[in-house]
């Protein structure tokens, strides 16, 4: 089918009432769920999946689509009010979301990151219809070797996220990708670093990692800052706005992340998370205004919301036309087709074209349903800033809890996510950053997996990283990004060195 | 217990890490986290290129993590900047607010052990009365069962043991 | 279309205020039941579960919700259900992992999987296959075993210990080969990297493939089941081949120690009667589910049986690392 006719019907699909319905019930949940910390879209999708078996599949498709982006946009509202990522990607919307709402632009902060996902879903949804089976076929061609090769190059990047020192970045880097490799290992059975807890052996959620790190963290700190009134700021409900000027600035990141976003969204595994810090890292390095990224950037909220948002919408693309779920959310959109009789697969495109070009136009009517839901809304969350804190912390902590016992139903996860909150408390205090260790350890196990399997079925063969033609190119890329980037400090410090010679 | 507090808060308005080698203790941890991983994964077993063993890769990011990590030390033994002074009463207050939940939730059920955890999340702050804070642990309580077995239908229960 | 909108409407409005349902024949307790899964949510595991307390809700005012403990091969979900009082409103829905490959698996289990466990209705069990690389000019099991004596073969399970891996190593036994394991998580990635040609063969459920075998893109060449499969009738099993390899994924409801007898027969037939629905027959076929009656007693004898049956398989699969 063409891409026009095709858009076009799918629209008229999506246009229908009882669509147009679901799509609003899911970005409602979606954005709602996204909010409460630690409870993602798949808790919302688990909760509304019996409720799909009497729909219709697109019906079913789409609401589930609404409730996964909706809970994308809505973890950012508490990255910026609160400084704790709602979900585990939007934890890179804190490094500049939260900063801007101390300075009292929280408002254009969440306006932003409304517009930022706007936009990322609008790139997300034109690289679907429009790429759809040229991803599907390129992540075809996606074997152990080539994921290794993009993991590396988002490690690479990812030690670029840091807004201290750089070897402190990469020493998180690395420390995260130390501390996934905790649990059984897959390639033999083995345990390891679990001291015989049975709870361990599946390794440390990465939701635990990012609420301990992140939110239980930030709360022990802020504590103390709101007691002595530094928290309530006073909210200029002029500047609820963007400037033109900050329009005209996050333009650029949108575009970029937008970009940087559809291509790992459609790499089942890499997801959200990864597509945020790269983006983040890359537009850190190309940005004018890269001095002020960590310091409350406009742009350091546009980029990751933008990526994280357009990668949501092309993870469907693996999921739909390979069958390849790229995280627990995505496996449940595979469970709500199955019940309809519907296997994703490369005949997807072809036999059910209605589900997909609904599922796509629903993208257009979701998001703007987003955008007409929540601007209105930003003043009442701006409002939630100005609750004295001595009633949001404890309140904050209980959710983190619910959200934290409900991923499991153990309380394990509690006692662990108190261990790795005064882990947090504790790298702020000697001024380590979170944010590298999270995306070191979301790579890790994928990064160790696709290694070991690319050694096992090369026989030992270790150059097959470069022969194969895609993996190649990407290794190459990744030197010159890491040679450019120690060539670009070393002639910073020369600079510097220079500049206090002349002083 | 309140002036006590207030004055614990005051004593360290203006705490400095008072020697660069207490800096320099993140450096350490991490040090000692790698050292961990290293030999645990060499008691683990490398392997052969062909098959990797469980512990080829924990021994090769504690190594990574090891050489880092003297860097860091290296780095903040020199650091003379003002270190983020802790807060310690708030540190025991959270712990001790995830503890209480962990230890209450599937005992006596959501809504006794959410109170709980509120009422001694906010025990630091002087600034709220002690029936304050129950009337605080008690909304949140109520919220919590409204929305998360109300609403959510989450799989908890309300009261347990009663 | 305005009924359609009008039924979603309900829908959802039930959804939000919790029903308060009246017990029927049928039911057997007041409080709502947890179906425990060992699986997140999204399996076919999981959705079997969520189809029974679907019918429990509707057909007989049973609620029921679907509790998810993933973690750990199953035995996080079977050690809390062991734990949970026996009357009634904890039930697992068990599988081959916690019940007959942990045991052997892991040097120590906090439950016992025949005398913690009141095992109470066995569901039904799909069929898993041996698939190769068209490509590679393999279409007999006996050239498979050729070309695995000549060059050696790699094959992907769905992970250490999963129920393919235990089959990988039955098949390499039977036949006199060895074969490279190669590891993934779930048969998803495994078949995406067959698909990117780097991997030679691999071992799922023949239901699950049916998209793929009918394209030409994967070949299965023999089946793990005791007799042939309707879906493809033309695909040969191990027995039949001469090769005594019998594997099957089985999933069955089971409810902690010490249930009341009376009540254990009212679930069970009550589950019977679902199983014996006509939607949720198609519903099964369609995952290529094939369902068997079992009395409790014959259920808790299979869990047994298998449990000793596998022991030297788990065993020589090394699947502790050890």
């Amino acid at each position: 089918m063409d891409i026009l006719t095709g858009f076009g019907h799918g629209l008229m699909v999506a246009m229908q009432p009882e669509n147009l319905l679901y799509c609003f019930i899911g970005v409602f949940l979606g954005t709602f769920i996204g909010v409460l910390p630690g409870i993602g879209s798949m808790a919302a999708i688990s909760m509304i999946l019996p409720l799909t078996f009497y729909l219709e599949p697109t019906s079913a498709l789409v609401m589930i689509a609404g409730v996964y982006y909706g809970a994308e946009y809505g973890g950012s509202i508490a990255s910026i009010l609160m400084n704790i990522p709602g979900t585990p990607s939007s934890s890179i919307t804190c490094i500049d979301g939260y900063p801007m709402a101390r300075e009292g632009r929280a408002g254009i902060a969440l306006f932003t990151s409304a517009i930022a996902s706007f936009g990322g879903g609008m790139i997300g949804m034109v690289v679907m219809a429009v790429l759809a089976p040229g991803l599907a076929a390129l992540a075809l061609n996606f074997g152990p070797t080539e994921y290794f090769a993009v993991i590396l190059l988002g490690l690479v990047a990812a030690s670029a996220v840091s807004n201290g020192s750089p070897i402190k970045g990469i020493a998180m880097v690395v420390a995260g990708l130390m501390l996934g490799t905790i649990g059984v290992d897959i390639t033999t059975g083995a345990e390891r670093f679990t001291m015989g807890v049975p709870e361990l052996r599946d390794g440390v959620s990465l939701v635990i990692v990012a609420m301990g790190l992140f939110g239980v963290g930030e709360l022990i700190v802020s504590i103390r800052a709101n007691a002595s009134g530094a928290h309530q700021t006073d909210i200029d409900y002029k500047k609820f706005y963007p400037s033109r000027a900050e329009c005209k600035a996050i333009f650029g990141p949108i575009l970029r992340g937008g970009a940087i976003g559809s291509f790992f969204g459609a790499l089942p595994g890499t997801g959200q998370t990864v597509a945020s810090a790269v983006a983040y890292a890359v537009e850190k390095k190309v940005s004018r205004n890269r001095d002020m990224f960590g310091k409350g950037a406009i742009e350091g909220v546009a980029v990751p919301e933008s990526a994280n948002n357009s990668a949501t919408q092309t993870a469907f693309i693996p999921t739909l036309t390979l069958g390849v779920p790229g995280s627990a959310s995505m496996a449940l959109v595979i469970g709500a087709l199955m019940i309809h009789g519907i296997v994703p697969g490369p005949r997807l495109l072809v036999d059910h074209a209605d589900l997909f070009w609904g599922l796509v136009a629903s993208f257009l009517i979701g998001n703007l349903l987003l955008l007409v839901l929540n601007i209105p809304l930003i003043g009442l969350w701006v409002r939630l800033l100005q609750i004295p804190y001595r009633y949001m912390y404890p309140t904050i902590i209980v959710l983190i809890c619910m959200g934290i016992y409900s991923l499991n139903n153990n309380v394990f996860d509690i006692w662990l996510t108190l261990i790795f909150g005064y882990a947090g408390y504790l790298m702020r205090l000697f001024r380590f950053e979170p944010a590298p260790l999270l995306i070191g350890f979301v790579l890790g196990p994928m990064m160790e997996e696709q290694l070991r399997r690319a050694m096992l079925l090369s026989r030992g063969d270790a150059t097959v990283f470069l022969t194969r033609p895609i993996s190649g190119t990407l290794i190459i890329v990744t030197i010159l990004l890491l040679v450019y980037s120690i060539v670009s400090a070393l002639r910073a410090k020369a600079r510097s060195r220079a500049a206090l010679r002349v002083s | 217990m309140k002036d006590f507090l207030l004055r614990l808060r005051r004593s360290d308005d203006t705490a400095r890490l008072p020697h660069a080698w207490l800096g320099a203790l993140g450096g350490i941890a991490l040090l000692a986290l790698s050292l961990i991983f290293v030999i645990g994964g060499l008691r683990l077993g490398v392997g052969s290129p062909r098959r990797l063993g469980t512990g080829a890769f924990p021994v090769l990011t504690g190594f990574a993590l090891g050489a880092l990590s003297v860097a860091v030390i290296a780095m903040d033994l020199r650091d003379t900047s003002d270190a983020e002074r802790p807060d310690w009463i708030s540190f025991a207050a959270i712990g001790a607010a995830l503890a209480v939940f962990a230890v209450t939730v599937e005992r006596v059920g959501l809504v006794p052990s959410v109170l709980l955890t509120v009422f001694t999340a906010s025990l630091p702050d002087p600034s709220l009365r002690l029936t304050g804070k129950l009337l605080l642990g008690l909304v949140v309580a109520l919220g919590c069962w409204g929305l998360f077995i109300g609403i959510l239908d989450l799989p908890f229960r309300a009261f347990k043991g009663f | 279309m305005k009924s359609r909108l009008l039924t979603a409407l309900t829908l959802s409005a039930s959804l939000l205020a919790s029903t308060a349902a009246y017990a029927d024949a049928g039911a057997w307790s007041d409080a709502p039941v947890r179906i425990v899964v060992t699986f997140p949510p999204g399996g076919t595991s999981d959705l079997i579960a969520r189809i029974l307390a679907q019918y429990l809700e509707s057909e007989y005012g049973q609620r029921a919700v679907v509790d998810n403990r993933p973690g750990a091969g199953g035995t996080v979900a079977a050690d809390y259900v062991a734990q949970q009082a026996p009357d009634g409103t904890t039930l697992i829905l068990g599988n081959n992992a916690p019940f007959t490959i942990a045991p052997t698996q892991f040097e120590s289990l906090p439950y016992d999987p025949l005398t913690s466990f009141t095992h109470i209705a066995y569901l039904g069990a799909s069929t898993p296959a041996l698939f190769v690389q068209p490509s590679m000019g393999i279409t007999t099991l006996d050239q498979f075993i050729e070309r695995a004596n000549a060059e050696g073969i790699t094959y992907g399970s769905s992970g250490v210990g999963s129920i393919t891996h235990i089959l990988g190593q039955a098949v390499d036994q039977a036949l006199g080969i060895e074969t490279i394991h190669v590891p993934y998580q779930g048969s998803a990635p495994a078949i995406q990297d067959f698909r990117a040609g780097v991997l030679e063969s691999y071992y799922d459920m023949l239901a699950q493939n049916r998209d793929l075998i009918t394209e030409g893109e994967t070949l299965p060449i023999a089946l793990a089941s005791p007799t042939r499969s309707p879906l493809f009738p033309e695909i040969p099993t191990f027995r039949e081949l001469g090769y005594d390899v019998v594997v099957e994924n089985w999933t069955g409801l089971s409810g902690p120690a010490g249930m009341d007898p009376a009540m254990v027969e009212t679930i069970h037939d009550t589950i019977e009667e679902i199983m014996g629905m006509q939607p949720v027959i198609d519903q099964l076929a369609q995952w290529g589910i094939t369902h068997t009656v079992m009395t409790s007693d014959e259920f808790t004898g299979f869990v047994g049986t298998t449990i000793e049956v596998w022991r030297p398989l788990i065993e020589a699969a090394n699947v502790n690392g050890n």
